[in-house]
């Protein structure tokens, strides 16, 4: 823009062109109006943020980022993203909200801080850009990747019946089929969740009383981290095959239980281990 | 996704694009070689449907249609450097670059050029409509811009519409600020490229016809503005050029006229004017007879005509001014006299024999001269615009022969009988008389009013002015050019004729001379702004022209001004809070007045709680709004005005 200014006024001072002249501080006024136009495009947007549940390492953590205009005028082409560059664009009206999703890679378990989020705009002129950092407070829970172990991890059994093994609980039931809205929770394969398999419920199961403690022991011998990813799909697939199953780790141990939340703190102690 | 990546593919974005150029384009496909308006109408077009059916131009297709249009453009102006070679290929350029233009990089570098195209355009025209024009171009590219820019695109025209004319309406009186302020110079940067562009007026030769093709022209040649004193129309001879040499056919102006020497000028200037200038493409400018002091970029010669150093391209504003000059003392030089008398041998020998013996009838030259002018007024002279066609020796077969002519005839004839009877005498050419603009109070003058006239040297006063067609009888006027040739002549009142036309003033007329006066102001007032312009008011402020730095000064208060309106206009409005918001930290204020330790960070369901366990007396007030506003922003309690004004009250009562 700056080329192009420069060249209508010299063109213009050259051929004594007074038309140019206007045209040229034409150009410069809405130039300098855009400072404030883009400015005040981001001015006054309220940034709220809600993270999103536990994710398995390197899936996806979803940022819902919500932008509300309680101002009297539009707000549009607002980007929010993770960096300047790469954003999602969205259009806010006056008196309203606006919401996008910003993904998160994930690459270790642990707790993950949700980074600063970037809330820009270059709109109406695309001359200027406003930007602004929003920092949440939030953290993300990022559970251990699962590994299959190539060996199988059943340890101590306080079992009902010797030699049932997981494998034959697991195939007890066949069919699966996608998650449905308002399915027990219970039902979800969670094990395929976490592989990216996508949602899917269990059409019926025999329940298989087994009774597991899944031990650090049993894998102890291996690296820490695959140690870990072992202990994670094992109790995956526990909650999968209706197991009742107990985490017994160097510093913490939880005891026998089954459902979400005895899912949830089984792996949030191996995340944070 | 950066901006930068926003797809053009966006719904709307290429046809808009397509009617950006379009739009910015249009003047100039009356001004550029038709060709290249085809093809840049063919490229919108091609573009336009390419896009439509998704289809895309192969590189080496364009390339060669490329390669090909700057082969035409090359063979059109035998250059590719200037103006008009320079305006051909830029638009050609414009054109193809929207043809491959596929991101949003490309698009906004279109639509910024557009500005550039758009100022080319006005080397072709500054008229008023292109103004307006400018300003419809102007709105459409910010609206291209505003689009390109939105994630949505075109959708919602309304909506970037008032974006782009809010901007346009805010951004115009900036532009008027600065373009008061923008230092100006008064020289061209580099050479301007010759001009081609043919310009009308008068010549520096004069032969039967010349003048004539131009009395149909109806064009203004100049406008004059004056100051203080107006002469009577019949004396307005506006002298543009000295025409002394002759062939026996035509009439030269003299190649290397001395320039003037000082003269010693009286102390007031008879009348004083401003004349602004349609371009020409010549090099002489038009004033009063009797000129002085030449204005910038001209000068005067010692037979009182003024030449610019550059060819009048483009408008050109001077003041003037018109002095009496007494002559009686200073007789003219034996060149000028030779110069003045000079005539052609073996050419028109009739009318040099028949004015050298009726020279011999009259005492004195002054008595010859009106002899002759009365031989015109009874004789069987005639004025018409379609006078028979004569091949060799000019003078003999108008004066002797048809006796049917217009100005330069009897001008030319008149000077040549003077000189073959041994008077000094010149054809001057130039214009004659002016239409009076009552809306705009000024002068103007057309190309009709071009006219050729004479002077003759009498020794003790000096050149007098003559005119020998004014002598004509009127009833020999040819009937349509009589209502012309009364508003010019002086005859009229010499001679006591009682045609008395007058000008028709009808209603088609008024309305064109307001339309007029409007134009003269934006030709002298907007496009004549200059650096003289400039530093004329800024000397009514009392600065001076060395000040330069005031310029920069005013540049800069500018800039600062227009900030701060700005700013408080744009920014002022989104530092207002709801009203709930608003009343909310207001009741948390009048709970710290009250010792309960409480700030915007707590939900207000804590609050609450605080309130109650701090003191019972406050929460007793305080609850009622505090369960209000949970109720309001935690609830989906109906949010309208009622319920506002009644959380208002319960605060107040805190």
């Amino acid at each position: 823009m700056l080329g192009i200014l420069v060249l209508i006024l010299i063109a213009s001072t050259n051929y004594q062109n007074n038309m140019g002249f206007m045209t040229g501080f034409i150009l410069l006024a809405v130039g300098f109006l855009s400072v404030f136009y883009t400015f005040r495009n981001l001015k006054g947007i309220e940034v709220r943020c809600q993270k999103s549940g536990a994710v398995f390492a390197t899936q996806d953590a979803v940022v819902r980022v919500q932008l509300v205009n309680n101002t009297k005028s539009q707000r549009l082409g607002v980007g929010v993203g993770l960096a300047k560059k790469s954003v999602i664009y969205l259009d806010v009206d006056e008196q309203a909200k606006s919401e996008g999703v910003i993904y998160l890679s994930t690459e270790r378990r642990g707790l993950l801080d949700v980074p600063r989020i970037a809330c820009t705009t270059m709109f109406p002129f695309g001359i200027f850009e406003a930007w602004s950092w929003v920092r949440t407070p939030y953290q993300i829970l990022v559970y251990p990747k699962p590994l299959p172990c190539p060996e199988p991890l059943i340890a101590s059994s306080s079992g009902i019946e010797e030699g049932q093994t997981r494998e034959k609980g697991s195939e007890d039931f066949q069919s699966l089929r996608d998650y449905q809205a308002g399915d027990p929770i219970k039902q979800v394969m969670w094990k395929a969740y976490a592989r990216e398999r996508g949602l899917y419920s269990k059409e019926f199961e025999d329940y298989v009383g087994e009774h597991h403690t899944l031990t650090w022991d049993s894998v102890a011998h291996y690296d820490k981290e695959l140690a870990i990813s072992y202990l994670t799909d094992a109790v995956l697939a526990a909650e999968d095959s209706q197991n009742v199953y107990g985490l017994e780790l160097p510093q913490q141990t939880i005891a026998k239980g089954q459902g979400a939340e005895h899912l949830h703190s089984c792996l949030k102690a191996l995340a944070l281990m | 996704m950066n901006v930068k990546e926003l797809p053009i593919t966006r719904p709307g974005i290429v046809p808009l694009l397509v009617l950006v150029q379009a739009v910015v384009l249009l003047p100039l496909w009356f001004y550029i070689p038709a060709w290249i308006s085809a093809v840049t109408i063919a490229l919108l077009l091609g573009k336009y449907f390419m896009h439509r059916h998704g289809a895309k131009a192969p590189r080496w297709i364009l390339l060669i249609v490329v390669l090909l249009c700057v082969g035409g453009v090359f063979w059109q102006f035998k250059t590719l450097n200037g103006r008009d070679a320079g305006i051909g290929l830029i638009t050609l350029m414009y054109a193809f670059k929207l043809l491959e233009a596929r991101s949003y990089r490309d698009a906004s570098l279109i639509l910024f050029i557009s500005f550039f195209i758009v100022v080319t355009a006005f080397f072709y025209s500054e008229a008023i409509w292109m103004g307006l024009y400018l300003l419809a171009a102007i709105l459409m590219i910010l609206l291209g811009l505003v689009a390109l820019n939105s994630p949505k695109g075109v959708e919602g025209v309304g909506r970037i519409g008032k974006i782009s004319g809010v901007t346009l309406l805010q951004a115009i009186p900036i532009m008027v600020l600065l373009f008061l302020f923008f230092p100006r110079s008064s020289a061209p940067l580099w050479s301007m490229p010759s001009d081609t562009q043919a310009g009308s007026g008068i010549d520096d030769t004069m032969n039967p016809g010349s003048i004539g093709a131009l009395r149909t022209f109806d064009d203004i040649a100049f406008r004059v503005d004056f100051e203080g004193d107006v002469p009577p129309r019949s004396e307005m001879y506006w002298r543009g050029l000295v025409l002394s040499e002759f062939d026996g056919f035509t009439w030269f102006k003299e190649q290397h006229s001395p320039i003037r020497q000082e003269l010693e000028l009286p102390m007031t200037p008879t009348y004083e004017y401003r004349i602004q200038m349609e371009p020409n493409n010549r090099n002489w400018i038009f004033g009063l007879e009797d000129l002085a002091e030449a204005p910038n970029g001209a000068y005067l010669f010692s037979d009182f005509t003024w030449n610019r150093r550059r060819q009048t391209t483009q408008r050109f504003i001077y003041s003037a001014q018109a002095y009496e000059i007494d002559f009686s003392q200073r007789p003219l030089t034996e060149f000028q006299l030779n110069r003045y008398l000079q005539l052609p041998d073996n050419s028109n020998e009739d009318t040099r024999e028949w004015s050298v013996e009726q020279r011999q009838n009259h005492q004195t030259d002054e008595g010859f001269i009106r002899w002759v002018l009365s031989y015109i007024h009874q004789g069987q002279f005639y004025y018409t615009l379609t006078p028979p066609v004569i091949e060799v020796d000019s003078v003999d077969g108008f004066w002797l022969d048809s006796k049917q002519g217009y100005c330069e005839h009897y001008a030319g004839a008149f000077v040549y009988i003077m000189r073959a009877a041994g008077i000094p005498a010149r054809v001057v050419t130039g214009y004659q008389g002016a239409e009076y603009n009552p809306y705009g109070d000024y002068y103007i003058v057309r190309q009709s009013d071009a006219h050729a006239w004479t002077e003759v040297w009498l020794e003790g006063e000096g050149w007098r002015r003559i005119d020998p067609t004014a002598a004509i009888h009127p009833s020999r006027v040819e009937e349509d050019l009589r209502s012309d040739a009364s508003s010019r002549d002086g005859w009229m009142e010499e001679f006591g004729s009682d045609t008395g036309f007058e000008a028709p003033q009808g209603f088609l007329n008024n309305l064109a001379l307001r339309w007029d006066a409007l134009q003269s102001f934006w030709s002298e007032t907007v496009m004549g702004y200059s650096r003289d312009m400039q530093f004329g008011w800024l000397r009514k402020l009392g600065i001076e022209r060395h000040q330069y730095r005031y310029l920069g000064y005013g540049l800069l208060a500018t800039i600062l001004l227009a900030g701060f309106i700005f700013g408080y206009l744009v920014l002022r409005s989104t530092q207002r809070l709801e009203p709930v918001t608003k009343y909310y930290l207001l009741l948390l204020k009048k709970l710290r007045d009250h010792g309960i330790d409480c700030d915007r960070t707590m939900g207000p369901r804590d609050v609450l709680q605080l309130t109650r366990a701090t003191s019972q007396k406050v929460y007793s007030r305080a609850a009622p709004a505090l369960k209000t506003y949970i109720a309001m922003r935690y609830q989906n309690e109906q949010l309208d005005s009622e319920a506002v004004k009644r959380f208002r009250q319960q605060v107040s009562r805190v």
